[in-house]
């Protein structure tokens, strides 16, 4: 019936306008991507010699990867089966470029890995499983395997038990010197994670300043499993604190009242209250903090000694015993406990949070506490805290000495040592700017798509972009030199695929941040807009994007320091002509004298310190909100 | 005085308008055509899809089916930035990082006009409410009455064929409320600019609109003046909607073309119209105000008040009708210092005569 009325025919011509200018631009961008991932290249193919006289016939052969071509062209086909899309074609363009960034840039250097540990070495292109068979049966493969899931579950739990109580002391109790503490118990978010591990070695090295010169202990030493849950247990106890402050902070506290006022003893408040509010940001930072465990590769490398990991291994394999199928199969390995650890996490966080503050609620109330119960829970704290300080101090120290564990005169030879490493750090620097500005664009505008417009598969493309957030470091760099190695992409050993990897790497946080960051935006400002005339980009510029400055500046300003600090995509990524200066401090620390290295680590944490206090000039944002957003 | 501003308006006309959310049918076949100049109220309480009408006439919620059309115009396939439509919206999103005056040009900017023609046409929508000297303030610095007349003169100077309000005045306290809804009135009026105005407070609705669409569950129960609504409510929802909340079980004695007999409460009122049906189930609406209250046993009905308050300067009981049970409000207005009943005090209630209609 509706049907029966003719539609006039002025309006049809404009409807049909947009399909016009969406069909250029879909050849144009098709065009590109192929050029991008394909090439057409003359190989010889014969080669005669008749009569003396030679003659080789030439064929044309296709290079690269097809397949991601055919992806790419699904991918972007998919959008244009909304109609709300095809209406808006400036909307469906950015859809599609978001489809296929992901796609080029997320899913197939991950998915590289899954193929590579089933290639076979003896025939190109074939695969083979039983090539994968004698992967496995490696009895190094089982025990890195083994190795690794004991010790994520390990630091996991106990990171997970001792954030639990250092953040219900410092948000809910009535200790001294909290203001203080707070930021001393979660300083060790702003240095690279392995500067902690080498902050150790110093302290309790073989020649460490605790062990060797204080107590005279020459049997026992640091290296070892002891030695990574130790170091593991500093890195990741301040994300748990994170987590679990803000949960304690924003609990309700009427309903604990409420709990007590129908006759519920402290203890059964305790578990039957407190406790249920609580379990899913206790699972939350238990599975990040497993996530964070299993991927580590710095801290491992330095003070693992025998140790075997996946992490670690899979970049032996690689770069040192030339065996990229054995590192891709470490690799996967690796990426599957990881992709379940954070399904498991999305789910939970999906799930509506128990902890929601209504208006004239009384939040984080502060328990007064009898003394035997706080003085305990405030040397854990305090404890905690100083000994921060001392890994940071010993850090600084043993920058101005001559030889740390040796001679201890004060020196600033290896402050002026620093100048020879100046190239690095400008490449360093240049690769973390970069790849900052360039994450915070792409995530802010990924989180707009996603949270404020409607089209089909917006929940694929948010859980692409998060996707990064599981994937370690090294498996990162594995992918991205599996998969962009060959022609056509003139792509190894530039800045470029360095950037890259880091913007998209850290993309999660940045998305993550921008989705909340819009939440807090009414959404009628930008339906104003729309209103008034403005089109969907001028929306985004002049309304959204002004309004979103402060998270897209923390955004930035997370991925430069994330980048600054990474060691373990680096380590795959750069080369001769992109050298970082986390690479060359890593090969410093291990090979090259304490206090040298030490040098690297102060200056690293002094450019960190600056940008967080950037930040806070322009933002008004501690370090602390910074990695909570993380 | 501001410069009359001369509107090209333009009819609406939704046309089998439908919104599927996922379960929730949200708006469910209404059409409705809407005269040049006419300011049409959606009314209904939340949830009957009042507001998402609204939105889809402005274009950020697709129909699931059925057409909207603005003048000659079909715009339902179009984005919200190519409709003539302007909105004033409930928080009235005014651009917190924008200036008064970046506010009221950004619809100009946006739409391209020559740039040496915004600031006179700014002005000009400033002056017309009344907004002179605050063109340098942020919307925080403003009250909330003020903040509304930028939101108005926001929407205004773009020339909209067709001005959409959604909730515009629920954010202001009681007597600014009636105040602004005056001047939107007047405003309104004075350029003869077809709107749209979406509430639920049924005050707001009967004041300033000339025709109320009564929304129900996503349906249009009825479209009336707001003396026709108070007069001949098409159902039970409407009469109560409206505020006529004594629905009385009636038994139909007899009938004709002219209208009908209908015994309530034991006592005989005329209807100036026939049932819709001859032989179902009627009831009548008594209008509070036009129910009779005396003390004691001096004929009429005999009640027993249950509860009174003063809402406004209306007196309402809250009476019983004994033996039979049934609760009817009561207004009485101005009412003399003799005429006050306790709480259980009996007394005798006197029905109208003749109603103009009868529900069935």
């Amino acid at each position: 019936m509706l049907m029966a009325k003719s539609i006039p025919l002025s309006d049809r011509i404009r409807n049909r306008r947009p399909l016009i200018i969406i069909a250029v631009v879909q050849i144009a961008v098709l065009t590109l991507v192929a050029m991008w991932v394909m090439d057409v290249v003359i190989v010889e193919d014969t080669r005669e010699v008749v009569d003396g006289v030679e003659t080789i016939t030439f064929r044309r052969e296709l290079i690269g990867d097809p397949l991601l071509f055919v992806l790419a062209a699904i991918g972007m086909s998919l959008p244009l089966l909304s109609s709300r899309l095809r209406r808006e074609p400036v909307m469906m363009l950015a859809v599609q470029l978001a489809i296929v960034a992901l796609l080029i840039f997320v899913l197939w250097p991950v998915a590289q890995v899954f193929v590579e540990g089933f290639e076979s070495t003896e025939e190109e292109g074939a695969y083979s499983l039983e090539h994968f068979q004698r992967l496995l049966t490696k009895p190094m493969v089982a025990r890195a395997t083994r190795n690794t899931l004991w010790l994520g579950v390990t630091s996991a739990t106990l990171s997970t038990i001792i954030g639990a109580v250092v953040a219900y002391t410092l948000t809910l109790t009535d200790i001294p010197w909290k203001r203080w503490l707070r930021i001393l118990v979660v300083i060790t978010l702003i240095s690279p994670p392995f500067a902690v591990s080498f902050a150790f070695i110093l302290l309790f090295g073989r020649r460490g300043l605790i062990t060797y010169d204080l107590l005279g202990i020459q049997e026992w030493t640091i290296y070892g499993p002891d030695g990574i849950i130790l170091v593991q247990l500093i890195s990741n106890i301040p994300l748990a604190v994170l987590i679990l402050m803000a949960v304690f902070a924003s609990m309700n506290r009427d309903l604990e009242d409420a709990a007590e006022d129908l006759g519920a003893k402290t203890f059964r408040v305790l578990r039957t209250i407190t406790f249920p509010l609580v379990t899913p940001a206790l699972l939350t930072a238990w599975l990040l903090n497993f996530i964070s465990s299993i991927s580590d590769f710095g801290n491992p490398m330095l003070i693992g000694g025998g140790f075997q990991l996946l992490a670690p291994q899979a970049f032996i394999q690689r770069v040192e015993l030339f065996d990229p199928q054995l590192s891709a199969a470490l690799a996967m390995l690796l990426v599957i406990p990881a992709l379940i650890a954070f399904g498991a996490q999305h789910r939970i966080s999906n799930r509506r949070s128990y902890v929601t503050v209504t208006g004239g609620a009384r939040t984080g109330h502060v328990r007064k506490l009898p003394g035997w119960y706080k003085w305990p829970l405030f040397s854990i704290v305090l404890f905690l805290g100083l000994f921060n300080l001392l890994l940071y101090g010993s850090i600084f120290v043993g920058a101005l000495v001559k030889n740390w564990g040796f001679d201890y005169t004060p020196t600033v030879d290896h402050l002026q040592a620093l100048l020879v490493t100046a190239n690095q750090l400008k490449n360093s620097l240049f690769v973390a700017i970069a790849a900052g500005v360039l994450g915070g664009f792409i995530g802010i505008g990924l989180a707009w798509l996603v949270s404020r417009q409607r089209f089909p598969g917006r929940g694929a493309l948010d859980f692409s972009g998060t996707l990064m957030y599981a994937i370690p470091g090294t498996v990162v760099g594995i992918g991205y030199i599996i998969a962009f190695n060959a022609a056509p992409y003139l792509f190894t050993g530039t800045f470029l695929i360095i950037i890259i990897a880091y913007a998209f790497r850290r993309l999660p946080v940045g998305l993550r941040s921008g989705v909340a960051a819009d939440k807090q935006i009414d959404p009628s400002l930008e339906e104003a807009s729309l209103d008034l005339g403005a089109s969907r980009p001028r929306t985004f510029a002049k309304i959204t994007f002004p309004l979103l400055r402060t998270a897209f500046f923390a955004g930035v300003i997370y991925i430069f320091i994330r980048s600054m600090t990474d060691l373990s995509s680096a380590i795959f990524l750069s080369s001769a002509k992109t050298q970082l200066f986390t690479v060359q401090m890593f090969n410093v620390m291990v090979r090259g004298s304490p206090s040298e290295a030490a040098a690297f680590a102060a200056l690293l944490i002094v450019i960190i310190v600056i940008a967080l206090g950037i930040l806070g000039r322009v933002t008004g944002k501690s370090f602390v909100d910074v990695f909570r957003i993380g | 005085m501001a410069r009359e501003v001369t509107f090209a308006t333009a009819s609406i006309r939704l046309e089998n308008l439908t919104k599927q959310f996922k379960e929730v049918l949200a708006v469910d076949d209404v059409t409705l055509e809407v005269e040049p100049g006419t300011l049409v109220c959606l009314l209904g309480p939340s949830g009957c899809g009042k507001t998402t009408t609204l939105r889809m006439i402005a274009g950020f919620e697709d129909p699931t089916a059925g057409r909207i059309l603005i003048g000659d115009e079909d715009v339902t396939e179009m984005p919200p930035y190519s409709r003539p439509t302007a909105m004033v919206f409930q928080s009235y999103a005014l651009f917190p990082h924008m200036s008064v005056y970046e506010n009221v040009a950004y619809g100009l900017k946006a739409r391209r006009t020559p740039k040496n023609e915004i600031p006179e046409k700014v002005q000009e929508a400033l002056a017309l409410m009344e907004l002179e000297g605050q063109e340098e303030k942020s919307p925080s610095q403003l009250s909330g009455g003020q903040q509304q007349r930028v939101a108005l003169a926001r929407a205004l100077v773009i020339r909209p064929k067709v001005l959409l309000f959604d909730e515009p005045l629920s954010n202001l306290d009681a007597q600014l409320r009636v105040r602004m809804r005056g001047e939107l009135r007047e405003v309104q009026h004075r350029l003869g600019i077809t709107s749209v105005y979406v509430t639920h407070d049924q005050e707001e609705a009967f004041s300033i609109a000339d025709l109320v669409a009564i929304m129900n569950q996503g349906k249009l129960t009825q479209l009336g003046s707001p003396i026709d609504l108070y007069r001949r409510p098409a159902d039970r929802f409407v009469a109560e909607f409206v505020g006529l909340s004594n629905v009385v079980p009636a038994e139909l004695v007899q009938s004709n073309a002219e209208g009908a007999d209908v015994r309530v409460l034991g006592q005989v009122i005329h209807s100036q119209q026939p049932p819709a049906k001859p032989k179902a189930d009627v009831s009548v609406v008594l209008r509070p105000e036009a129910i009779g209250i005396t003390s004691g046993s001096e004929g009429g009905i005999a009640a027993r008040v249950r509860t009174l308050a003063y809402v406004g300067p209306v007196l309402r009981y809250t009476v019983v009708v004994e033996g039979d049970g049934t609760e009817l409000m009561v207004d009485l207005s101005n009412p003399g210092a003799t005429e006050f009943y306790e709480e259980g005090a009996a007394v005798s209630i006197e029905l109208p005569t003749e109603v103009p209609a009868l529900l069935s």
